[in-house]
């Protein structure tokens, strides 16, 4: 009982940070149509970013402030060169010119910060929590906060204000919502740059958990796309299931079957889903609303 | 009489192709560069594949380096551990990614665009998972050794010249069915499906099972590629099959060209030459890692899409067309429309 235990806390730790990778993903599919492979590089330049700026002696909540911003401008300018000149191509080309980009950012990262893994310390003090025999650390629980918190405030940002608005009138209709004075380019640029922040946000959560380097966002952003995938693209509920899922097959199947065999359980099941749903777990729902 | 002259130039083309491959070697001896162009005849016969897969049926493969470890282990299990003729084992290298193809089929025929992109993405990594784990058969992380030399005719086929023609015989076999394929019906079927799907199958035409009969045969390559593989270096480990190889195939195909046979065998050779530069370069300067090499070839990703979204060789022979067409103004529209298509 204990293990089980134990197995679901890690699960939904992992898990988590599927979900947030995940909304990544849906921010940007859900307005351009576009699925952004870098994804993953967003949240290994969030963990290496904090790094480098707490090691140069910045205060810890200036250094987490300051990653954010940094990463969130690296989206910008990625929108602004790479994505823009692309506009009409076919999904192929999408997927290569994203992963062009992902193994350029990878490249850039081993030069500059090495192979090494290296350590963040943790938000707040890290002793593990003993919860019926199972233990928890503290960072762990605030991933899963960052991750509701995220959820929330997306949703109000899309439900609840015109910019959100503008989000779903450019995803539904582009020309009509040129007509109505949204920019579509504008709203393209602008889910860059939010799902490049929710990537660093991911990788600052997760950095005191995983030692960050420059090959982690491979990993984090497949299982992304696939918790994205899986619970059917473009749906912001659909990617927190389909990230959750993935996070408790993965630690399940580690826990109870073989560690090393982990990724190939995961993903033969989500072979699996895909098989009886092929648009995803939520996918048919979000058919035609549009939004996110 | 115009598809006469078509004809005439795609097996003139391949006649001087089959030249200049007996001739390298007889002008190149640096051993060095010959196993540089035994490797890239190998990496040729999965990029023409995964060429037919993208540019004629529009579908992408993440996980194209599956097939090529699935036939590479076929071999060396069937070889090393069982005691088969390699010769044997060659039919059998081929069939079983063949068969995991057709299975995978299934799932896919339901799947399109960025579903099946990670449909794809998954085979490869759990293929490459499964090479590692099941110690018993695939050895684990530290791979096989001892898989035997190929033998002909009494004569054992050494690294070196030998192998660079037998490699670079396959490829010649698997060019020439590729050019026959695209010039078939099946090939014009899978070129209307990859301009509208919906009306070709409104036409008619079968296009779940022609995109099946694709998918297959580019496993099939792959896995004949890994047969090649094995038996050339006598050790494999699963680390040449992983997500980051089947990104290289996907970039010699970008770059050459998808939709067009030659395109993929093209961009082939020159993500090889890219690769010999920034290793030469690395030598001289020792900033300049391996890494670097994954910097250039993402960067060679996002400027082709960019700036040649048809590929590197039906760009440059598109603007030798379209200058023949100002200088002759009899030839007419259609007749390049046609030719543009032929490619």
């Amino acid at each position: 009982m204990g293990d089980l235990l134990q197995f679901t806390l890690t699960g939904v730790t992992i898990g988590s940070i599927y979900a947030i990778v995940a909304l990544g993903f849906v921010t940007i599919y859900s307005v351009t149509k576009v699925i952004n492979l870098a994804q993953g590089e967003f949240v290994m330049l969030g963990g290496l970013t904090m790094f480098s700026l707490t090691t140069a002696g910045l205060p810890y909540w200036v250094a987490f402030f300051v990653t954010i911003f940094f990463v969130l401008i690296l989206g910008w300018i990625m929108e602004f060169i790479l994505i823009r000149r692309a506009k009409g191509a076919d999904a192929i080309s999408l997927i290569i010119l994203t992963i062009g980009a992902s193994i350029f950012i990878r490249g850039i990262a081993s030069v500059v910060w090495g192979k090494d893994q290296l350590r963040v310390a943790p938000f707040t003090e890290n002793t593990p929590v003993n919860i019926m025999g199972a233990t928890i650390t503290p960072q762990a629980m605030w991933v899963v906060l960052i991750m509701l918190l995220v959820v929330f405030l997306l949703y109000i940002l899309i439900d609840k204000t015109m910019v959100g608005k503008a989000f779903q009138a450019s995803s539904v209709n582009p020309l009509a919502a040129r007509l109505m004075g949204v920019s579509p380019i504008k709203m393209s640029s602008l889910s860059f740059t939010l799902s490049a922040a929710l990537g660093a946000l991911a990788g600052l959560a997760v950095a005191p958990i995983m030692f960050p380097a420059y090959d982690m966002g491979a990993m984090l952003g497949i299982k992304g796309f696939s918790a994205a995938i899986l619970g059917g693209l473009g749906s912001a509920p659909g990617a927190v299931v389909g990230g959750l899922l993935i996070g408790l097959l993965e630690s399940l199947g580690a826990g109870y079957i073989s560690s090393g065999m982990k990724d190939a359980i995961t993903f033969s099941a989500i072979l699996l889903i895909l098989l009886i749903r092929p648009s995803g777990i939520l996918g048919e729902k979000s058919v035609g609303k549009g939004g996110l | 009489m115009k598809l006469h002259g078509v004809q005439q130039t795609k097996w003139s083309g391949v006649l001087i192709f089959a030249l200049l491959i007996l001739v390298f070697p007889m002008i190149v001896t640096q051993s060095f560069y010959l196993t540089q162009a035994t490797f890239a005849g190998i990496y040729a016969i999965i990029a023409i594949g995964l060429g037919l897969l993208m540019g004629y049926a529009g579908q992408i493969s993440l996980g194209q380096a599956a097939f090529y470890g699935i036939g590479a282990y076929t071999t060396s299990v069937l070889t090393a551990t069982m005691g088969w003729s390699p010769w044997i084992s060659l039919p059998v290298a081929i069939l079983v990614p063949a068969v995991v193809a057709f299975f995978m089929g299934y799932t896919m025929s339901r799947l399109s665009g960025y579903y099946l992109a990670m449909a794809t993405l998954a085979l490869g990594i759990i293929v490459h998972t499964l090479l590692v784990e099941w110690r018993g058969v695939t050895k684990g992380a530290s791979g096989f050794f001892g898989i035997p030399q190929l033998n002909l005719f009494g004569f054992t086929i050494t690294q070196g010249v030998p192998y660079y023609y037998l490699v670079w015989f396959f490829v010649l076999v698997v060019l020439v069915l590729s050019l026959n394929i695209v010039h078939s019906r099946v090939g014009r079927a899978l070129r209307s499906i990859h301009d509208s799907e919906i009306a070709s199958s409104a036409m008619g035409v079968n296009t779940g099972k022609y995109k099946m009969q694709i998918f297959i045969l580019s496993a099939m390559f792959a896995g004949l590629a890994g047969w090649l593989f094995a038996h050339m270096s006598y050790s494999i480990s699963p680390a040449a099959f992983t997500m980051d190889a089947s990104i290289l195939f996907l970039a010699m195909v970008v770059l050459g060209g998808s939709g067009s046979v030659w395109g993929a065998l093209i961009g082939t050779l020159l993500i090889r030459v890219v690769g010999i530069v920034v290793h030469a370069l690395g030598e001289k300067f020792p900033f300049i890692t391996s890494d670097f090499e994954h910097v250039i070839y993402g960067l060679i990703l996002m400027l082709v899409v960019i700036f040649m979204p048809r590929g590197l060789f039906p760009s440059v022979t598109g603007w030798f067309e379209s200058l023949a067409t100002k200088r002759s103004s009899k030839k007419s529209m259609l007749e390049v429309a046609a030719a543009k298509r032929e490619v």
